[in-house]
């Protein structure tokens, strides 16, 4: 569905149902360059549930206008503004890679919104080489094939996966290309200068489930193993394959999720 | 971190990786009608198309998909859709695109079931096609009307082997905002990959060089996952509330991949053209080899052209490597591995001419097909045209002496010898 928020035309993505608000909210927030459709085998999967959900475009991304926000705490406001303007009250949030820096500091500033979160591909820092980011406002095009090439495991590579005749890259790059053109640059920006993801792991007071990649290039695992360590609460899932694991392993991402969530409940 | 295999390596492996259970290196024939479901729950959630899988072979099917996946790595799409012809294909992307009441631009120089199909089958239903010149773009953006839904034509035209000009045109249907199709057949993704040239569809007829061998029917459609469908008037059946899957807009849900989901759940589903799994094995075959053929295919044929423009028997011929072709320019610039192995020529003495060669090599096959491993040769004028007279055929575009070759992978002094035969014949026939 398409809103006015903060001025701008938004799109928030409800799996083809209408936001229940008598339901337990699953709030998906995308990673850096994406846009809702990272979460395509879990928007409709889990709205066809028992449970509303939301994923929206962040601002310049996807469908959504507007100007990205420049850091993590941006996007956090962005999100807390949102769910008060959705009316949402029983939330669980799931963060994809740069989501879930949102998610750490969303937590960190209303400790009371959420009742769960789920860390998909995460950590408490994601450095992002200044290669990289150069490249996403020279040739964003590039960066792009990069990070796509670079994101996904030997699926990616092969042209294999489980929905019948589709290709990793070949929608990876077109989904990034949705977007705001200088939008990589500022999301990859906010990722490497954000530093308060360990004081915010440190502060969850809830329990958590961390789905990582064995063979993730962008959130690596060992990165990702630490940022465990300071959860409290936190079951671990590890999946054999890149960080966009939400398209490679979306049977097994799904299943832990429902597990998670029924614990929850 | 994924590697990113070149064109060689993704023929031979793209969509397809050895099973865990059984280790099998190829690609298994899954001969299956249907697919047992976990519980009702996962039965569910694959009919609504919430995940990818399995639930019946006439919408998908591991071993056509593994064709499909492959298909779209060539290309560089974002998914296909393999069917049971290209004639299928083509009408699964127009039924897809049109509705009653819509419009198409269409080149005038096509493969004469195209032109059947849109020219007599679709105005039956209320979708009209208007038909222009290839090489005119100018006469292509003029024809575009507010109803147009898509612009269609050849890379490379059959029979005439006319070439679009697709950076051109491909600009022109950006600026209108209507996708530009376009059937690949001839030139495979080998020769030309439409997508970087701007083209948003394409079709192929698996049939020909893609499988090769002449041994399976097949058609793809490949979604380049490149055009913007969120024009809600324009494109109702993609971006609007759709009656498939509980009124779900295809183009929220699946973003570039909308095309093949939307194709998937209408097309497949309601019409049922599906590619049998053994033959999309068949054509799998076909494609791991694609890279070697082409380029044989393409030597061979420089070299018979050489031969055929320097033979005393031979009128004229025609094909977009030669200088003289009106599209050789543009051929150079999108196609410069090679036009295809297609050449067309003219035969000293006319409608009994062309006969007589054909009807004495022995060799190539007299047949109507082209893109086969082995040399191909049809006379229009004594076979699929001769119900015309020497002024309809000229009008489509051919003449009476007009033979179509399809060269093959044979040794080139073999086909030479072969076309020595057939040119002893026609100067008895000339004495």
């Amino acid at each position: 569905m398409f809103i006015n928020f903060k001025g701008a035309k938004t799109y928030i993505n409800t799996g083809g149902k209408n936001i229940d608000v008598d339901k337990t909210t699953l709030c998906f927030i995308h990673g850096s360059g994406q846009n809702h459709l990272s979460f395509v085998q879990q928007s409709r999967y889990f709205a066809n549930k028992e449970y509303s959900v939301i994923v929206p475009d962040l601002p310049g991304h996807g469908f959504s206008e507007g100007v990205p926000c420049v850091s993590i705490k941006e996007n956090a406001e962005w999100i807390y503004d949102l769910v008060k303007e959705l009316k949402l009250n029983d939330i669980v949030y799931l963060g994809h890679s740069q989501g879930c820096l949102t998610g750490l500091e969303l937590n960190k500033n209303y400790p009371k919104l959420l009742k769960g979160i789920i860390f998909i591909a995460g950590s408490n820092t994601i450095p992002v080489n200044q290669f990289l980011i150069d490249l996403a406002s020279n040739d964003f095009h590039k960066a792009y094939r990069m990070m796509v090439t670079w994101g996904h495991g030997k699926d990616g590579a092969m042209f294999t996966g489980n929905i019948p005749g589709h290709s990793h890259f070949g929608e990876g790059f077109n989904i990034m290309n949705m977007n705001n053109e200088k939008t990589l640059k500022i999301d990859l920006e906010a990722c490497n200068k954000y530093d308060g993801g360990t004081d915010a792991a440190q502060k969850i007071k809830i329990p958590t489930l961390a789905v990582l990649a064995k063979f993730d290039q962008m959130t690596p695992l060992k990165s990702g193993k630490k940022f465990i360590d300071l959860l409290d609460n936190c079951e671990l899932k590890i999946l054999d394959c890149g960080h966009f694991l939400q398209a490679e392993r979306p049977k097994e991402l799904n299943t832990f999720i429902s597990s998670y969530l029924r614990k929850l409940n | 971190m994924s590697d990113n295999y070149k064109f060689d390596t993704l023929s031979l492996h793209a969509g397809h990786s050895p099973d865990k259970e059984t280790g099998s290196r190829a690609v298994p024939i899954y001969q299956t009608t249907s697919y047992v479901f976990k519980d009702t729950e996962e039965a569910a959630a694959l009919y609504n198309m919430e995940i990818g899988g399995h639930l019946y072979s006439r919408i998908s099917n591991p071993t056509v998909a593994a064709l499909e996946q492959r298909l779209a790595a060539l290309e560089g799409g974002v998914s296909a859709i393999a069917c049971s012809s290209g004639m299928a294909a083509m009408h699964l992307v127009v039924t897809a695109l049109c509705s009653s009441g819509d419009h198409i631009v269409a080149s005038s120089k096509m493969y004469g079931a195209n032109i059947n199909l849109l020219q007599h089958t679709m105005p039956r239903f209320g979708v009209t096609t208007e038909f222009v010149n290839p090489n005119d773009p100018d006469a292509i953006e003029k024809a575009i009307k507010p109803n147009t839904k898509m612009v269609f034509g050849e890379v490379i035209g059959n029979p005439g082997l006319d070439i679009m000009d697709v950076p051109t045109i491909a600009k022109i249907c950006k600026k209108k905002g209507i996708p530009l199709v376009l059937d690949a057949t001839f030139n495979t993704p080998f020769l030309m990959q439409p997508f970087n040239h701007g083209a948003n569809i394409i079709i192929h007829s698996l049939t020909k060089w893609l499988g090769g061998h002449g041994i399976a029917i097949g058609g793809a459609i490949v979604n380049g996952g490149n055009f913007d469908w969120g024009d809600k008037e324009k494109f109702p059946t993609i971006s609007g509330d759709h009656f498939a899957l509980g009124g779900i807009s295809f183009w929220e849900e699946f973003g570039p991949a909308a095309l093949t989901m939307k194709i998937r759940a209408e097309g497949m589903y309601n019409f049922g053209p599906s590619l049998s799994p053994t033959n999309a094995f068949y054509l799998m075959q076909g494609i791991e080899t694609l890279p070697l053929r082409m380029k044989k295919h393409m030597e061979n044929t420089h070299k018979l052209l050489s031969f055929l423009q320097d033979h005393d028997l031979v009128e004229w011929v025609k094909h977009p490597d030669l200088e003289t072709h009106p599209d050789h320019l543009v051929a150079k610039k999108i196609l410069p591995k090679g036009s295809g192995s297609v050449i067309v020529f003219g035969i000293k003495g006319g409608r009994k001419a062309g006969q007589t060669f054909i009807e004495s090599v022995q060799l190539a096959s007299h047949l109507a097909n082209v893109g086969d491993a082995k040399t191909l040769l049809i006379h229009p004028g004594s076979t699929t045209h001769s119900h015309l007279s020497a002024k309809a055929m000229k009008l489509s575009g051919l003449t009476e002496d007009m033979i179509r070759l399809s060269v093959g992978l044979e040794d080139i002094d073999d086909i030479k010898k072969d076309f020595e035969k057939g040119f002893r014949a026609v100067s008895k026939l000339m004495k």
